[in-house]
């Protein structure tokens, strides 16, 4: 092959990460260069220079390049999209703005709600309506509609969402419509709510649409103008896209419905946990990624993150169900905790020790960093207790103060009214709680209890926490994945091209015509595969989960069950009800079920996608380090502990803990009792035993 | 010898029970069949210690179940003193004075013992599916035409299921399946609070709860003693009118009197009960009112029982704020929504700038029950119930938000959901312009829907409908919202009776604007001008005038 290797470019709020890697022999080389907002691509070419010049190869040996951003989040969070309309049934252009009716915060008096993405003059409707079955009442009245159009693109209207009423049952207006408008409008972008998201609930359904619609001109000119810099800068290769359900996906796909691609990040980062614990032969992980301001989790279970089908973008209040905007779209379940290294520890209003979620941020900062910062933080905490190294920190690239870092624990220390040791462990501790915490609650919303899972740590704090949060979750196995402060960008490389689509089947399940079921996932699969084609996957590999939303008769939420093939009223039936039993345990007496909806998700293997991951190794001469005082509760005081490099440690050596294992963006501590063993593909696995 | 607890030790021990509470919360949502608990949070997840008194609830719990759920608590100990009680057991009850004000909400509780002693109860209140009875609205003259009334009793005795009582409330509810379905979603909870809890006491090596619950509960109080004593004493009156029935308004008034850290409130002067199911009893009053206090003054307080020791209240008995047996309390919410603006009228006179303008509560709904038409001569019997809410009063920082539930926090049903489960077809759901009172921060605008009858089968409505007469009013100089509105067939209609619709009848709601804030004279003209661009304020003139 002419162009072999991989380039991966994560670009987020602080740093674009990128990787070359060679799947031929798991060769990889890690760059991180400071994302430029104003522009993101030229910070992602810039990176891409450097990490070809670090790795010593050409820009022609790069057979395609994968992608993950936060710019589409960035833009709803900040409101900076297209100038969007609306175009609803008559009688409901207010349903965006009226949305759920439900507070996210209840004793808040000054409570603000999120602002609809269309603002109410160009929110227009038009005459037509469909029955909850589909079938017209009210023909489509084209020529009203697109007068109430053309008065938008008159206005300044550059994109459009067309969201009819019960179109997720039948599309017909809104295609008849669209295909009027694309006629008369040819400059206008237009996002189908049919086509975007076709399940029942209008303010949702509207929301994810609008969300498209608002995103959609960036994401075209900034995808292809990304494109279009790749190959002059003499890249061979195809973009591909991180899709938030931990799939890729080609240019045109990404174009039409960038509302995937709002979590590709996250979902990326997911996806890395789901590889390394695949490696370590680990069938459930819990992907633990815990950074400056924030730590997420994704479960893992049976290799892949699971994936929910809708989730909030831009909230009002970032940690607040409810303040946010729905986006009805399969996205891997995330939980975000305000923890991270820069999260404040303060007295409380009831004397309690507070962690987070307010962060130091990177101005100031934790104080150990000498620009000001005078709370302490997580990462201060961490400092005393000797888990991070004051002259190798972020490996060696920053002055620590460590004074600094002992005046702000000793305030810490006084205000509580507790000794100056317990303050600093205390920090560590209760930030750990409160991640334990979020983990329990997403553990059991499934029905499962933490001894299953192994913890996956990654992200500059989380190696550092890892094996104190699962003592506290009671799981025994923490993973540190090599190159852990780059993960997001080592899942993209390994990341297959996925298509989830989502159909209407609203039906008793007895009874149900298997036949219409049968029909739609067909149709689903073979249009799936017109979207995979042009990645080059290997669809001769490709993997089909056939799924279904179900619940009993008057529910209204649903469980979303694996279906047998082929589709059998008992067959169904044993399925829901294992799925619905793992999940509550029980299964009400005598409950009829019924379907609602019906999905289908193909993946399959991208050539070029690796196997294996190979960082530079250091001399196995220099794997010790050296030794350094660390705390550890169990012993409850500092312990001489040997601090190493984890990249002159060779596969199959053996540590006892405790340890500190150092790279330049993290650290991974393990406390005593634990066994850490260098893996084949530089992870270290430590175990209690 | 008490234990002591450090500010670290609390803080994690605090933090496991929230989660833990959480944990059986979000285990509730996902396995209950009523769309008000799995939509509207209407249920609750509280531990409280061995005698009744709240530990820790549940983040999300609505407002009127924070007060009301450890008090039921405390009746069951009463009615099941400690050596009545066994593991195993779950008590059970729906009586609305010893519950929540009406008959659907059903109470569960698990006494929680260690080392074979009573140390905790775990419990649980949600709004079932259905309770038989009248469909829900102000007719019923009578407690009896509600529903089951089940007394506190115990559903599960030592493991062992009451088969009778099973079978009496399955044959009582329009949804048997579904009510007791909920049921058993609650016990899922119970039983996950308690095995978390004990997890919990072992690996701190707790014996009991008292020394944590005297930690936690001392706290809050003392916090809630500062936040009072920041308050000027004196003595406070406020009074409003609500619609009452058949056009006799029902005044409501209350004294509240600050001295030193402790808050008195007295509705004494408010009107009689009446013989429609719109009076509210003292533990819904009481909810209501703690929650219009702690909103003023410490809203980010954890809520257990130490946050409301330093409040008192009475109300005389035969009141519609404390009403007698066999007084019908099914709508009581019509009363109860407003109680904090009765309290907002007291301490606004002291902290103006922590209170809003009234809001166009209380909430709105429509019942619908009938029988679908199997062709045979018979069929299936429905009922829903489909909220919606009107706008919220605008205060000092901004304009109340338009429709939005409050104090309650029930979301509107989604109209492709109602047009599936019931026969009928919405041609409009949208913003009543200038419903928002005026002033310099505007009221929250209230919608206006529009249902019609599909039905072969004649289908009966009520609702829940008030600010009809009485608009939500504004404060500081601001105007009031727009009275809320109900039309069936066109026609102005009394939202306090049932009807009958037809086929091709039909029903408009129009739910009340929330009032205004301030002088609309003040209101910046940009403000104003976007206002009258977006429609929501048609007439400028009108608006400043």
């Amino acid at each position: 092959m002419s162009a072999p290797l991989s380039l991966g470019i994560d670009i987020g709020g602080t740093f674009t990460d990128l990787v070359i890697h060679d799947p031929r022999d798991g060769r990889a080389i890690i760059w991180k260069e400071s994302t430029t907002p104003d522009d993101p691509a030229r910070g992602a070419l810039e990176g891409t220079r450097r990490v070809l010049a670090k790795a010593g190869v050409k820009s022609e040996q790069v057979g395609r390049v994968v992608h993950a951003t936060t710019l589409f989040t960035n833009a709803l969070i900040e409101r900076k999209g297209a100038k969007t309309g609306l175009l609803t049934t008559a009688g409901f252009a207010d349903v965006l703005e009226i949305a759920r009716e439900r507070k996210y915060e209840l004793y808040d008096l000054f409570i603000e709600m999120p602002k609809p993405l269309v603002p109410r003059p160009w929110r227009r409707e038009a005459r037509e309506r469909l029955a909850p079955d589909g079938s017209v009442e009210i023909a489509l009245d084209v020529e009203a509609a697109l007068a109430e159009v053309g008065e938008l693109v008159e206005q300044g209207v550059e994109s459009l969402a067309i969201c009819f009423l019960h179109s997720y049952a039948n599309p017909v207006h809104e295609r008849a419509i669209a295909a009027a408008v694309a006629e008369r409008f040819q400059n206008l972008s237009i996002s189908l709510s049919s086509d975007i998201a076709p399940e029942i609930r209008e303010y949702q359904r509207a929301s994810t649409t609008v969300a498209n619609a608002y995103i959609r001109p960036l994401a075209e000119i900034y995808l292809e103008r990304l494109e279009k810099a790749l190959s002059m800068s003499g890249i061979p290769g195809g973009l591909f896209l991180m899709l938030s359900n931990g799939g890729l996906t080609h240019v045109s796909e990404a174009k039409r419905a960038p509302v995937q691609l709002l979590e590709s990040g996250p979902a990326a980062g997911a996806l890395a946990g789901a590889w390394f614990g695949r490696n370590a032969g680990l069938e459930r992980v819990l992907a633990f990624d815990m950074g400056g301001t924030t730590a997420k989790l994704a479960l893992v279970d049976d290799g892949e993150p699971l994936v929910a089908y809708g989730f909030e973008a831009a909230r009002e209040k970032r940690f607040l169900r409810g303040s946010g905007l729905p986006i009805m779209i399969a996205t891997v379940e995330l939980i975000e905790i305000g923890a991270g290294g820069g999260s404040i520890a303060r007295k409380s209003d009831l004397g309690t020790l507070q962690v987070g979620p307010e962060s130091s941020g990177a101005q100031p900062g934790p104080a150990c960093y000498g620009r000001g910062g005078m709370e302490a933080t997580v990462t201060d905490a961490d400092l005393a207790l000797g888990y991070l190294n004051a002259d190798f920190f972020l490996g060696g690239a920053m002055k620590i103060d460590r004074a600094a870092t002992e005046a702000a624990l000793g305030g810490l220390a006084t205000a509580l009214g507790v000794g100056h040791d317990r303050a600093g462990f205390g920090v560590h501790d209760v930030v750990n709680e409160n991640m334990a915490g979020a983990a329990r609650v997403a553990i059991a919303e499934r029905g499962r209890i933490p001894a299953e899972y192994a913890l996956l740590a990654t992200g500059g704090a989380g190696p550092v926490h890892a094996w104190n949060v699962a003592r506290k979750l009671g799981v025994t196995r923490v993973v540190c994945p090599p190159g852990a402060g780059a993960g997001s960008t080592i899942g993209m490389l390994m990341a297959p091209a996925r298509v989830d689509r989502v159909a209407s089947f609203s039906a008793p399940l007895a009874g149900a015509d298997f036949g219409q079921a049968e029909a739609i996932f067909a149709a689903q699969e073979k249009e799936s595969l017109d979207v995979l084609r042009p990645t080059g996957a290997d669809a001769s590999g490709r993997v089909v989960r056939r799924l279904a939303d179900m619940r009993y008769i008057g529910q209204g939420s649903e469980v979303t069950v694996a279906m047998p093939s082929p589709l059998t009223e008992a067959g169904v039936r044993t399925a829901f009800e294992a799925a619905y039993k793992a999940l509550f345990a029980r299964t009400p007496p005598g409950a009829a079920i019924q379907f609602v909806a019906l999905r289908l998700s193909v993946s399959a293997p991208m050539p070029g996608a690796g196997g294996k991951i190979e960082l530079p190794r250091h001399p196995r001469a220099q794997a010790l380090k050296g030794t350094r005082a660390v705390f550890f509760a169990d012993a409850g005081k500092m312990l001489p502990t040997n601090v190493y490099d984890r990249y002159a440690l060779e596969a199959g050596v053996i540590v006892q803990g405790p340890a500190v294992f150092e790279e330049d963006e993290s650290t991974f501590v393990v406390g005593p009792g634990a066994t850490a063993r260098l893996l084949p593909d530089g992870s270290i696995l430590a175990e209690v035993v | 010898m008490a234990h002591t607890f450090d500010a670290i030790e609390l803080e994690l021990l605090w933090r496991r029970l929230i989660s833990l509470v959480d944990e059986a919360a979000a285990a509730m949502v996902r396995t209950s069949f009523s769309t008000l608990v799995r939509e509207s949070y209407d249920f609750s997840c509280v531990v409280t210690d061995a005698s009744g008194q709240s530990l820790v609830q549940a983040s999300e719990s609505i407002p009127s179940f924070i007060g009301t759920l450890p008090e039921t608590v405390k009746h069951f100990l009463r009615f099941f003193p400690p050596d009545q009680l066994q593991p195993g057991d779950v008590l059970i009850t729906n009586d609305i004075w010893l519950g929540t004000g009406h008959l659907p909400d059903i109470t569960l509780a698990k006494p929680i013992f260690r080392g074979g002693k009573l140390i905790a109860f775990s419990a649980t209140t949600a709004h079932a599916p259905d309770i038989g009875g009248k469909i829900r609205s102000p007719e019923p003259r009578e407690v009896f035409e509600e529903g089951l009334q089940i007394p506190p009793m115990k559903m599960i005795a030592a493991g062992k299921t009451d088969e009778t009582l099973v079978a009496i409330i399955r044959k009582n509810v329009r949804t048997p399946d579904q009510t007791m379905g909920d049921l058993y979603a609650q016990i899922v909870a119970l039983d996950l609070m308690e095995d978390r809890l004990l997890i919990l006491m072992e690996n701190y090596a707790l014996p009991d709860l008292t020394d944590l619950a005297r930690e936690i509960q001392g706290r809050c109080e003392t916090a809630m003693r500062a936040a009072i004593r920041e308050l000027p004493d004196g003595t406070y009156h406020s009074e409003l009118k609500t619609d009452g029935i058949m056009e006799t308004p029902i005044t409501l008034r209350l004294k509240l009197t600050i001295k030193g850290d402790e808050i008195a409130m007295d509705f004494a002067g408010t009107d009689a009960q009446v013989d429609r199911a719109i009076n509210c009893a003292l533990c819904y009053t009481t909810a209501m009112a703690m929650y219009g206090v702690k909103v003023c003054t410490s809203p980010n307080l954890p809520n257990n029982e130490g946050s409301f020791r330093p409040i008192s209240l009475s109300a005389p008995p035969g009141c519609i704020v404390n009403p007698q047996f066999p007084a019908p309390g099914g709508s009581r919410m019509l009363i109860g929504h407003y109680v904090p603006m009765l309290v907002f009228g007291c301490l606004g006179q002291i902290v103006p700038e922590r209170v809003m303008a009234a809001c166009g509560s209380p909430m709105w709904g429509m019942n619908q029950s009938g029988v679908r038409d199997d062709g045979k001569g018979g069929g299936k019997p429905y009922a829903n119930m489909f909220f919606y809410n009107g706008g919220m009063g605008g205060n000092t920082q901004r304009d109340g938000v338009t429709c939005l539930s409050w104090p309650s926090n029930v979301s509107s049903t989604s109209i492709e959901i109602s047009e599936h489960i019931a026969p009928l077809r919405f041609h409009h759901k949208k913003l009543r312009p200038d419903s928002g009172g005026s002033g310099r921060h505007r009221g929250g605008l209230g919608q206006e829907i529009l249902i019609e009858s599909r039905s072969d089968t004649p289908i009966a409505v009520s609702f829940l409908a008030e600010r009809t007469i009485f608009p939500a009013f504004g404060i500081e100089g601001g105007n009031d919202g727009a009275p809320g509105e109900l039309h069936i067939n066109g026609r102005k209609t009394d939202p306090k009776k049932q009807y009958v619709l037809n086929k091709g009848d039909t029903v408009s709601l129009g739910t009340p604007g929330g009032g205004g804030h301030g002088d609309p004279k003040m209101r910046p003209e940009p403000e104003l001008a976007a206002d009258i661009a977006a429609g929501y304020v048609t007439d400028r003139a009108a608006y400043c005038g």
